[in-house]
């Protein structure tokens, strides 16, 4: 359905091996429009991004990854926050918050808090890591397509960023009533926060499917 | 398991296709991968009982595997189940306490509206604000949402598709941000713990606004917003020349966002 059939030849457009597709929120079958940097495509009938592409974007999201991986890692290290008073000090980390939920009878809830806390962000930056090498250095194997898959579904699921709202309420909350010591970790818990925003504002996940649609079996 | 040839896209597809009304990709017998969005075609069939064989069937997509499907099997009684049991949690949720705050010995449950109000009084209304919108605003907003979604496709409304799918758009997203209170709940669990002088525990108010929480994202998830536009489809001419009208509506726009 391009609107477009004749555009000139841009010096920087993109390599994409898909030409059609069906817009994933009406189903409706459109031509992509050939690209430039930053632009992206939407669907004519209900405006669902369709395609972005971003300059980079491989490099770009394996940077902000690998940065982010090392940040999570410093980020559960060392204590977030700890609060004083009566001459105690309670140190509160990623990994306490769901243990003392464990501890207080709620263990369900402390599976929850491990899963979007820890456990899916964890694995989305390793995974994406992986992902990105294969692709950069063409080394797709079986299990790039299951994982991707499973990455792109679980996306939803890490909540890191919900986690440092939480932390400014609690810190708030409690600044009336006791001293609230900010960690080492929080800052480079900050710092992961922005890695993971940029991670998925760059990422394009047309450039692992369209390495895995010319690997794989379908050519198109 | 059946492989199938993804559809050859430069050669079905003339790349001057004149516009006149849109089609999708069930109407082509095209299945279009939920993942990589690859456009898959159905195997031809002849007779009827190798229609059901393949109505049966689970299809792959021959790019990335994953299992593909036209529309999501069973979308509306799934994303039913998982919406009224959110709406009967929802009660217990709001009803019973979250936590319970002691301090000095004092014992104090609180539920999350009970919460709101004592931030209030404490004049932090900001953060008030924030709980309200997160914890009430936010759950209902998504509750009504979907299930005035799943009564307009039961009905086969053809109303504002494009408005109806924004919505459905703005549930799947701000959903998450419910999980704050959660996490509050387990950062003060953590940190306030001086015995019987000051201490937090969770009440059973919190395991039940979690759980409204996850089903509601999963109800969102199973939710199919084609099953919106496929009403519109169905056929009839008068809906026929609304969508006409749309596409030229939006062929005089520029088709790349930039």
């Amino acid at each position: 359905m391009s609107s477009n059939q004749a555009t000139e030849q841009k010096p920087n457009q993109q390599q994409n091996n898909l030409t059609r597709m069906a817009c994933p929120d009406c189903d409706l079958i459109q031509t992509l429009p050939n690209l430039t940097i930053g632009e992206d495509a939407n669907c004519i009938r209900c405006n669902a991004t369709l395609f972005k592409y971003k300059k980079n974007s491989v490099d770009r999201s394996l940077a902000f990854a690998i940065t982010g991986l090392i940040l999570f890692v410093i980020a559960n290290l060392f204590p977030l926050i700890s609060l004083k008073a009566l001459g105690i000090t309670q140190d509160g980390t990623l990994f306490s918050t769901s243990v003392s939920l464990l501890l207080a009878e709620r263990p369900l809830l402390g599976i929850l808090i491990f899963l979007t806390t820890i456990f899916f962000p964890a694995l989305t930056l390793v995974g994406t890591i992986t992902i990105l090498i294969q692709v950069k250095t063409n080394q797709i194997n079986s299990i790039t397509a299951p994982l991707f898959r499973f990455l792109r579904s679980t996306d939803a699921w890490g909540m890191l960023e919900i986690f440092m709202l939480a932390v400014l309420v609690s810190v708030v909350k409690l600044g009336d009533v006791a001293d609230v010591i900010f960690g080492v970790s929080l800052f480079a818990f900050c710092l992961l926060i922005l890695a993971l925003t940029l991670l998925s504002y760059s990422l394009n996940p047309h450039d692992v499917w369209n390495k895995l649609r010319d690997s794989g079996g379908c050519r198109l | 398991m059946n492989t199938f040839s993804s559809s050859p896209a430069s050669s079905s597809t003339p790349s001057s296709t004149p516009l006149e009304r849109g089609k999708t990709a069930q109407e082509e017998n095209l299945i279009s991968c939920h993942f990589c969005h690859t456009l898959c075609k159905l195997p031809e069939v002849k007779d009827s009982s190798e229609q059901n064989n393949i109505k049966n069937a689970e299809l792959h997509c021959p790019c990335c595997q994953s299992v593909i499907h036209s529309r999501i099997p069973n979308s509306l009684s799934k994303t039913w189940a998982l919406l009224i049991a959110a709406i009967i949690l929802y009660i217990p949720a709001n009803t019973l306490p979250i936590m319970t705050v002691v301090l000095w010995g004092d014992g104090q449950p609180d539920t999350i509206m009970s919460g709101v109000v004592h931030l209030l009084d404490a004049g932090m209304w900001p953060l008030a604000l924030l709980i309200f919108i997160a914890s009430i605003f936010i759950p209902i907003l998504k509750l009504f949402i979907l299930t005035g979604l799943m009564i307009s496709i039961y009905f086969k409304a053809r109303w504002k598709p494009k408005d109806r799918t924004l919505l459905y758009r703005i549930t799947e997203f701000v959903g998450r941000w419910s999980m704050v209170d959660i996490f509050v709940i387990g950062i003060l669990v953590t940190l306030v713990q001086f015995g019987n002088t000051a201490n937090v525990s969770p009440g059973l108010g919190s395991l039940s606004f979690a759980a409204v929480v996850i089903l509601t994202m999963f109800a969102a998830h199973t939710f199919d917003p084609r099953l919106i536009w496929d009403a519109i489809q169905d056929g009839s001419v008068e809906s026929q020349d609304i969508e006409n009208k749309e596409i030229k509506d939006q062929k005089n726009n520029t088709e790349k966002v930039g």
